[in-house]
């Protein structure tokens, strides 16, 4: 098993009497790619800020590399790299003096900057506006040099929030190999975005926070298990004068949550906590019934599906 | 006009910021302090007016001071707030013309205006009712230059906020122009009154860009420094024809640019010069005398605190070259007033030609000081750059120093290079080196109180327009307020309270060392420095009595002003609530 980089031990933090971070505990391995995903307010900024030394948690701890967040800030200053969603320009630079700025900053010596500004440049694909204004810059080039910012001191974890937000689809998809080819340096790297489909692409693992607790953590298959996710099926019939007498037989059936038939689709879609077994008897009893199939396929959940229950069961909760 | 839903938009939300409350409030309890204090308790009647005069004469100066240095705030902010947060491009895209929008936002602004000039009203009819002042002869014309000069300023501030980058630069260059129009514009007519030729005539004629001299012609006060001289230049008229002209021209050029013009600006390139023809680069060189803005900066040194480097290099005019031009400009108009100075002595004396001199560099330091100090933290505060700040090993104190050394080598720099004129000053009258020593002393508690008040109002508010705003405030309040008790010197302020008022001002201060007309250092003696320690050089210890005594220097004195005292104690109080503010604000949450 590959060591635990982040390391996030019961951590709460609460502004007065508002709860924005509840016992979380969380880890990410080396290497690897954590989505951090919730719905707004749900505490993700917080933790965030909290991981990199900007925010002191009530109670808990978070440890990055076997340094405390709060008292080795200075240790964790080195280690993480940061890019919050505002990228902060500073009027009137160029890009290569900003990130000249930023590598004095974190003390690196001047020859050894001259070098890590080249590179990070071309990690990112930036060399090009490196004599470009940084506020002329767009926010695409913006996100990138960002990027560069936080590479400058090499850390060895990575924390982007909202990396892909406001990029125009060709940016979107450069940011994402950005973010592979970051992960296959040997950074680890923390992920935050509402753009799950995006994110889903990218991440080894992902984590939903909901309400400063956290719901699921782990591969897409560990969250639906964790969240108790239904199977969604989808039955394509051959003409739609049975389809009334098709949904009757799947309703029969136990552990069918929803369903809903279209007869202009010529469909029948249902959620159902069933096992393969309960699979097979259901198609079975619609075969013995001569029910015409066109397609009986599963439809496999994603990240979206997964976000959207934890909502949903919030929201619920809320009523 | 009222139909305009810019002028309904404009006034309303104007109206409902606490900006405008608090304006509001203090113009109220000012006019009312003023009329308590000069409301006749004697059971003898004054049938000449002269109290109520004295009042009147007050009362106009502070609501002039009032109205230029707080109304052009709004316009200035206006355009360029709209176009940052888009909804200029939504206005653009309406079926309305750049002039409803112009016409409408001036609208809001004036009717704002009136608004603040009903306000006075009411102590103005209590100033009528003791008698003494004519409503043809004075208040009406009174109103109607205050309502000319709100339109000048106005205009002037929405020119400048179509032409700015930012809202922060919009605020710096409309301070700039309005103490330029009001202040510096008196200054070649101080200068040149009395004599004879073209040039004194030239300078008597575009005084009236201010609204002083007529103001003041209008209440029967004179001129601005006229020394007993009369002109025969008529003020009110000549300040209504310059500025409408100045208005004209301030709308035509912010029509020119409120069009699709505004939104339509080219990102840089950033073409370096490496990277331009062999010709450009050699003419380049020479043009710039080798330091090309265009050339690739060089990375920063380890040894140096790169907040000083980064704070510099993120200045608009921050930039060494930048730096030596202002400085060379500050060189020539410090030795064109020595050189004046000889040619003029016998006429004007070092007193008054050292007064000028002072008032300049005073006004330098006041213009630019607020200009690089109040957006110190509030910019990064405003544009999320401070996070990124607390995310590298630089720690708070490292901060603030790198921060407030940026702007004061920046003023040392320029302050220094208007020093050579007094060189000429002692080559004239060898008497005046202790008083030139210590008008450097007050130029220096100017830098460091200005900075000072100017930082610490930047950690206080997160956006720069505001820091910017209430920055220039106090320190205008400081050092052109406390004039104003200078203005009613003798009646109805006695010297007493005149010398109170001004011993926060080291201008004040400045202008009563070096004997400047109106500044008797017998009568303010709290400014005036007085010595308070003496002893010939023998006393001291044998390695500062060689060197002194080798320079012909036989005796040491120590000179104290209570307004170096004070001055001391302020920027003192500032930068320890400036170092606690950065040590909150760099702490984590």
């Amino acid at each position: 098993m590959s060591e635990k980089v982040v390391v996030i031990e019961n951590m709460t933090k609460k502004f007065g009497e508002f709860t924005a971070v509840d016992q979380l505990s969380m880890t990410v391995e080396r290497g690897r790619i954590l989505g951090f995903i919730g719905p707004n307010g749900a505490g993700k900024t917080t933790t965030i800020k909290i991981l990199v030394g900007l925010a002191r948690p009530t109670a808990g701890r978070a440890l990055i590399a076997g340094a405390d967040c709060v008292t080795e800030s200075h240790k964790i200053k080195k280690l993480v790299g940061y890019m919050p969603d505002k990228f902060g320009p500073y009027p009137n630079m160029r890009v290569r003096e900003y990130l000249d700025f930023f590598g004095a900053a974190f003390k690196i010596p001047k020859r050894e900057r001259k070098v890590r500004i080249q590179e990070v440049l071309e990690i990112t694909r930036a060399t090009y506006m490196q004599d470009r204004y940084v506020e002329a810059l767009s926010h695409g080039m913006q996100q990138r040099v960002g990027i560069a910012r936080t590479l400058l001191h090499d850390p060895e974890v990575l924390i982007f929030d909202e990396p892909a937000n406001g990029l125009d689809p060709e940016a979107r998809i450069e940011m994402r190999d950005l973010l592979l080819r970051l992960a296959e340096l040997g950074k680890t790297l923390i992920v935050t975005s509402h753009i799950l489909p995006e994110l889903s692409r990218i991440c080894d693992e992902i984590a939903i926070i909901s309400g400063g607790k956290l719901r699921a953590s782990g591969t897409m298959a560990e969250i639906n298990e964790q969240l108790g996710q239904m199977r969604m099926v989808e039955i394509h019939l051959h003409g739609a004068e049975r389809i009334d007498e098709a949904q009757e037989i799947v309703r029969g059936h136990s552990d069918i949550a929803e369903i809903a038939g279209s007869k202009t689709e010529e469909l029948i879609r249902f959620r159902a906590n069933l096992t393969d077994q309960g699979m097979a008897q259901l198609l079975n009893s619609l075969v013995t019934a001569n029910i015409p199939i066109a397609q009986f396929h599963e439809v496999q959940t994603d990240l979206e599906d997964a976000f959207l229950t934890v909502t949903k069961e919030d929201r619920a909760k809320m009523v | 006009m009222l139909q305009n839903p810019i002028v309904q938009r404009e006034l309303i939300g104007m109206m409902r910021t606490r900006k405008a409350l608090i304006i509001q409030a203090a113009l109220v309890v000012l006019f009312a302090l003023l009329l308590l204090l000069r409301w006749p308790v004697d059971p003898i009647a004054d049938i000449t007016g002269v109290k109520s005069m004295q009042v009147f004469k007050l009362f106009s100066y502070g609501i002039l001071t009032a109205l230029i240095f707080l109304v052009p705030v709004f316009p200035a902010t206006s355009v360029i707030r709209e176009r940052n947060s888009g909804t200029l491009a939504l206005l653009l895209n309406s079926p309305m013309k750049p002039t409803d929008i112009y016409f409408g936002k001036l609208a809001g602004v004036m009717i704002f205006v009136l608004q603040l000039l009903i306000l006075s009203v009411p102590s103005l009819a209590a100033c009528f009712v003791m008698g003494g002042i004519s409503m043809n002869q004075q208040v009406l014309p009174l109103y109607g230059i205050l309502l000319l000069a709100a339109l000048q300023y106005s205009t002037m501030g929405l020119m400048v906020s179509c032409l700015a980058g930012s809202i922060d630069s919009a605020l710096k260059i409309t301070y700039g122009l309005v103490l330029f129009m009001s202040v510096v514009v008196l200054g070649p007519h101080l200068y040149l009154q009395g004599q004879p030729g073209i040039w004194a005539e030239v300078a008597s004629f575009f005084r009236c860009i201010s609204p002083l001299p007529p103001v003041m012609d209008i209440i029967g006060h004179g001129d601005v420094g006229a020394q007993g001289l009369d002109t025969n230049v008529d003020s009110v008229l000549n300040y209504v024809i310059q500025a409408s002209i100045l208005s004209v021209v301030f709308i035509v050029i912010a029509l020119v640019q409120l069009n699709r013009r505004i939104l339509d600006r080219a990102r840089s390139a950033g073409v370096m010069t490496h990277q331009m023809s062999r010709f450009a680069q050699r003419f380049r060189m020479i043009l710039y005398m080798g330091m090309d803005p265009k050339k690739r900066a060089p990375l920063i040194p380890g040894y140096v605190n790169p907040i000083l480097i980064k704070e510099f290099r993120s200045r608009r005019f921050g930039r060494v070259h930048w730096i030596i031009r202002t400085m060379v400009v500050c060189v020539v108009i410090s030795l064109f007033l020595a050189i004046q100075s000889t040619v003029y002595t016998e006429q004007w004396g070092v007193d008054v030609i050292g007064g000028i001199m002072v008032v300049l560099q005073v006004g330098l330091v006041v213009i630019i000081t607020p200009s690089l100090a109040s957006g110190l933290i509030s910019s990064e505060l405003e544009s999320g750059s401070w996070r990124l700040l607390l995310l590298t090993p630089i720690n708070s104190r490292r901060i603030l120093i790198g921060k407030l050394l940026s702007v004061a080598v920046t003023i040392f720099l320029i302050v220094l290079a208007t020093l050579p004129g007094y060189i000429v000053l002692m080559v004239i009258d060898f008497t005046l080196v202790t008083q030139i020593w210590q008008v450097c002393v007050c130029l220096l508690m100017t830098c460091i109180m200005v900075l000072a008040i100017s930082a610490l109002v930047s950690s206080l508010f997160k956006a720069t327009a505001t820091a910017t705003a209430v920055s220039f405030s106090i320190v205008i309040m400081i050092f052109a307020g406390t004039f104003l008790f200078w203005l009613g010197k003798g009646a109805p302020f006695n010297v007493e309270t005149v010398e109170k008022a001004l011993v926060v001002n080291p201008l004040a201060t400045a202008l009563t060392i070096m004997g400047t007309p109106g500044f008797d250092a017998a009568e303010f003696t709290l400014l005036a420095p007085q010595e308070i320690w003496n002893a010939p050089t023998t006393d001291l210890w044998a390695a500062v009595q060689v060197p002194l005594e080798g320079m012909g220097v036989q005796r040491v004195s120590i000179w104290m002003s209570w307004n170096w005292v004070i001055n001391a104690g302020i920027s003192l109080v500032c930068f320890v609530l400036l170092y606690i503010r950065i040590k909150l604000l760099t702490k984590p949450q």
